[in-house]
């Protein structure tokens, strides 16, 4: 004879498998993606530590030689301190990775008066003492989280005042700075899994729509960034097939050219 | 004058409805990103960085949503779709480029929560669908994170 109170533990196993059971029944296993296409919202830009993180799950990575002490100009043009931003924002990653304390925190200063520099200090302060602070205490997940959400205020609060496309141009620049440090990463020690990282054909498409929709900034580094993503795109966007050495080689000229064209004065 | 000092009150009462309104539709979608934030706090102690952007909107029963994100190979994801609506039922799963069901078995509903979880085949975009599958509003507010490790 069971036991009642084994009875009743057998039972609400049952019936929790026969729920799950259910709930796999009802899932379909199969969607038409064609008919999703008017109801698909847009991507939310995947955070360069989400790739380094990946990339550091393929082998260990020497970051330090990656961490970039040129924080760039001071410019005046607001898409351009944008593009920077990100890009800065995306260098406190990269000084994460590389636990390079006197680097992150001079990168909480920059991303400060950047953002000051396009009317949305307030919104940054705060985040930019969090980073100093768990900088100074070594905090390194605490620092991965303030830049996280340092890169989300200033895009809200440019959002609050309309100025969706230089938020736009904050994620772009992070992005560009994100692909440049993984294809150095991946041509130096190539692998089939690393350059895999490289596949993001919706996310490049993402992005030249948006620059397409940014014909009032006139600056050469715009339409330099909207002619590189056209070079890109055949070389990531391969299917099923895999990305090429080569073709890592080859974005990662672009992406550095772009970097260095983002951080200095025409 | 009548007439002025009526239109004046039905746009000062139409401004104060708006004030007042405003902020109660804003906080439907943050409160819906509370829940889903609620909804994936455990999984922080698992070491999942869960990301500050989110996903936010309403629909109506039975209505549903796909969002589109890349996602890397060698990390692992859940996403968390959550709403304040009570005795509302959500759902969200995964598919890959393909719309081929791509989520672990070990993703939950419980009510306005719901969570789904992805290791990556392959690096690159995949559908995420939400669903509000019962509600007793018209229009149900949900907001969706997602987290890595």
């Amino acid at each position: 004879m069971i036991p009642f109170n084994k009875y009743l533990k057998l039972t609400a196993v049952a019936l929790i498998g026969l729920t799950l059971c259910a709930q796999g029944a009802r899932t379909p296993q199969h969607i038409d993606i064609k008919q999703l296409s008017k109801t698909v919202e847009d991507v939310v830009v995947p955070l360069p530590n989400e790739i380094f993180g990946a990339l550091n799950k393929l082998g260990a990575v020497n970051w330090k030689e990656h961490v970039r002490s040129d924080k760039g100009t001071n410019f005046t043009e607001r898409p351009r301190i944008a593009l920077l931003l990100g890009t800065v924002i995306a260098d406190g990653f990269v000084a994460v990775q590389a636990e390079d304390a006197a680097s992150v925190k001079e990168i909480g200063q920059r991303v400060l008066a950047l953002a000051k520099g396009i009317g949305v200090g307030n919104s940054i302060t705060p985040h930019a003492k969090a980073i100093i602070e768990a900088a100074d205490k070594r905090n390194w997940e605490a620092v991965r989280q303030e830049l996280d959400r340092t890169q989300n205020s200033v895009q809200q609060a440019m959002n609050e005042v309309h100025d969706e496309k230089l938020s736009q141009l904050v994620s772009l620049g992070g992005w560009l700075r994100g692909t440049e440090v993984l294809t150095s990463v991946v041509t130096k020690h190539f692998s089939a899994d690393g350059a895999e990282l490289l596949h993001q054909p919706d996310l490049l498409s993402y992005f030249q729509t948006r620059l397409e929709a940014m014909p009032e900034f006139k600056l050469p580094i715009i339409r330099e960034i909207e002619d590189a993503l056209v070079q890109v795109k055949p070389l990531i966007d391969v299917g099923n097939a895999r990305i090429p050495q080569e073709s890592v080689r080859k974005i990662n000229e672009i992406t550095t050219r772009l970097g260095y064209g983002i951080v200095t004065r025409d | 004058m009548n007439a002025f000092v009526k239109t004046l009150l039905c746009t000062s009462s139409l401004l104060a409805a708006l004030v007042v309104l405003q902020p109660a539709i804003l906080a439907s979608v943050d409160d819906a990103q509370s829940f889903a934030l609620q909804a994936a706090e455990p999984y922080v102690k698992e070491g999942f960085q869960v990301r500050e952007d989110y996903w936010g909107g309403d629909l109506g029963s039975g209505e549903k949503k796909a969002v589109r994100q890349q996602l890397f190979k060698g990390n692992e994801y859940w996403f968390w779709l959550g709403t304040e609506v009570d005795r509302a039922k959500v759902s969200v799963h995964i598919y890959d480029s393909d719309g081929k069901l791509a989520e672990e078995t070990d993703g939950w509903e419980k009510g306005h929560f719901a969570a789904a979880h992805v290791i990556p085949k392959t690096t690159g975009s995949y559908f995420i669908i939400v669903s509000v599958e019962e509600s007793p509003e018209e229009r149900t507010h949900w907001a969706l994170v997602y987290g890595f490790r």
